[in-house]
């Protein structure tokens, strides 16, 4: 209702950037971020460092990590994880390309920041298995939202918390 | 108040669904269904199970066709239904359960996954964990069969390691579990046998469990054997090491009940087993538990009814149902609120 409210032109100018969007935004060929170039935003700023590769699921994850400000290495997108009941092997993801880049670009760590599900669990150790011969493999910590009580955790992310625990600096 | 409440109604009026009902509140599970869309109407859009506790708690369990469940509390909603776990605790009998020593080892497994959720409810999530496990492993060698790939070992050990670790934390909780009933369990099948029968209740794990009783020595002697059974595996199609080939098996006086018990024998060791099932529970939370006897009445002749009357006695809460009140032999029709269900139209059942 609310856009067929709108003068012509306002909606014109809409339809055209949507379309424009569908036709110019493609992948990464680095990484397999959205982009409108060759090469995505990140994988071409010189101030990030190239030797470490954060791997995920989608490009959705990577801006979530984005927000953070935090991180100051590259990506790399795999554009889904492994699950055969929904007929995706590892031969469907960018996996094959990650590790000649890994292998091309000299990285010194990559890490994993998949979902802690099966599937999620599941990519994660194939991926450490065939990366860790030639580079460091971490991944990332799961563990207590911050600002959460730790007696109203669960006992599933309580123990993986355990599971993944630190030595005190 | 009553402590037992006998409800009464020809069949499909719907005593079941509201014995089921306080079992869901109970165990967030249904004995008859594993699938939430069968618990609603086909007409509606979802289900919804409320409860007032006689500690003054409001339950409320909804089932939505789209959107999945959702549970409140006294007006709140639970972002984690677990949380439900422990307003209700209800141990229940049905029919179903008379073949418990007969039937299918399937049958035997989900009755031990019921006694071990209610004493440890984040055991549901390792149930869940290594059903998901298992179906993704077994789908995957029907997607190798359309094309074969490279790093097809590196793929399953990241699959073992998985399987490994929730296997061995399921084994464990089954196997502690079964050696919490057994002493009660073989103290009810004694009692109920006047003293002739000696229960004993056997783990048998559908992995080889070598080594110590140590999550790390079992965890490993796993992955060894799921890696060492890959080329039936693959010819099978099926995963054939894990808590999902578990069995029970029943010991009466040395023989298996399944095999030389007789009918008479095997009622008798369910009896024994719901027995220790509601002595458990009630010692380990320090409260009888409910119990859902359904339909089970009609199955029961008039001396195990006697016994199961005896046993029970007056410290638990029970729901029973019965399509005739001539099903209740002698006291068990005394001190009971009787209700009687007749067939709605409109398919709304008012209990009051």
């Amino acid at each position: 209702m609310h856009l067929l409210r709108q003068p012509k032109e306002k909606i014109q100018v809409f339809s055209n950037a949507l379309l424009n969007a569908k036709s110019k935004v493609g992948q990464c060929k680095r990484c397999f971020h959205l982009t409108a170039g060759e090469e995505c935003e990140i994988c071409l700023n010189q101030q990030r460092d190239p030797s470490v590769i954060c791997v995920v699921a989608d490009s959705r994850d990577l801006i979530a990590l984005e927000r953070t400000r935090e991180y100051k290495g590259l990506y790399h997108i795999l554009g889904g994880l492994i699950s055969p009941m929904d007929g995706i092997g590892p031969d469907l993801l960018n996996i094959s390309h990650l590790v000649n880049r890994v292998d091309r670009e000299n990285t010194k760590e990559v890490i994993l920041a998949l979902t802690p599900s099966v599937e999620g669990d599941t990519t994660s150790l194939y991926l450490s298995r065939l990366l860790k011969v030639f580079v460091k493999v971490t991944r990332i910590a799961y563990g207590l939202p911050v600002g959460s009580e730790l007696e109203y955790a669960d006992e599933v992310t309580l123990s993986r918390a355990i599971e993944g625990r630190r030595e005190v600096e | 108040m009553e402590k037992r409440l006998l409800v009464i109604g020809p069949n499909g009026v719907g005593k079941s669904n509201l014995l089921e009902s306080v079992e869901l509140l109970g165990s967030l599970r249904s004995h008859r269904s594993s699938s939430d869309q069968d618990l609603i109407h086909w007409n509606n859009d979802s289900a919804i199970i409320r409860a007032k506790t006689s500690n003054d708690e409001n339950l409320s369990l909804e089932f939505r066709k789209v959107g999945g469940r959702k549970v409140l509390k006294n007006g709140k909603q639970l972002s984690r239904h677990l949380d439900l776990l422990g307003s209700v605790r209800c141990v229940g009998f049905s029919a179903l359960d008379l073949n418990l020593v007969r039937g299918e080892p399937l049958l035997r497994r989900s009755w031990l996954d019921r006694v071990v959720q209610q004493l440890e409810p984040v055991y549901g999530d390792l149930i869940t964990r290594f059903n998901r496990l298992l179906r993704q492993r077994n789908q995957l060698w029907r997607y190798w069969k359309d094309s074969e790939q490279a790093n097809q070992d590196v793929l399953l050990d990241a699959f073992d390691v998985q399987m490994a670790l929730v296997s061995t934390r399921i084994h464990r909780r089954r196997n502690r579990a079964l050696k919490h009933l057994q002493p009660l369990a073989a103290k009810w099948q004694k009692r109920l046998s006047k003293g002739n029968e000696d229960l004993e209740l056997n783990y048998l794990p559908g992995s080889a469990l070598e080594g110590e009783e140590t999550e790390l020595s079992w965890r490993l002697a796993i992955e060894e054997q799921l890696a060492g059974q890959r080329n039936d595996e693959e010819r099978l199609g099926s995963c054939k090491v894990g808590p999902h080939r578990d069995e029970v098996s029943f010991l009466l006086n040395g023989s298996p009940a399944r095999k030389f018990g007789s009918a008479g024998q095997q009622r008798t060791l369910v009896l024994s087993l719901k027995l220790a099932e509601l002595e458990l529970v009630g010692a380990t939370f320090r409260e009888p538990p409910l119990l859902l006897l359904d339909d089970v009445f009609a199955e029961l002749d008039p001396i195990r009814q006697f016994l199961l009357l005896e046993a029970v006695g007056d410290d638990h809460q029970c729901l029973i149902s019965a399509t005739h009140l001539d099903a209740f032999e002698g006291d068990w029709r005394r001190n009971s609120q009787i209700l009687e269900l007749e067939r709605q139209q409109d398919g709304i059942l008012e209990v009051g």
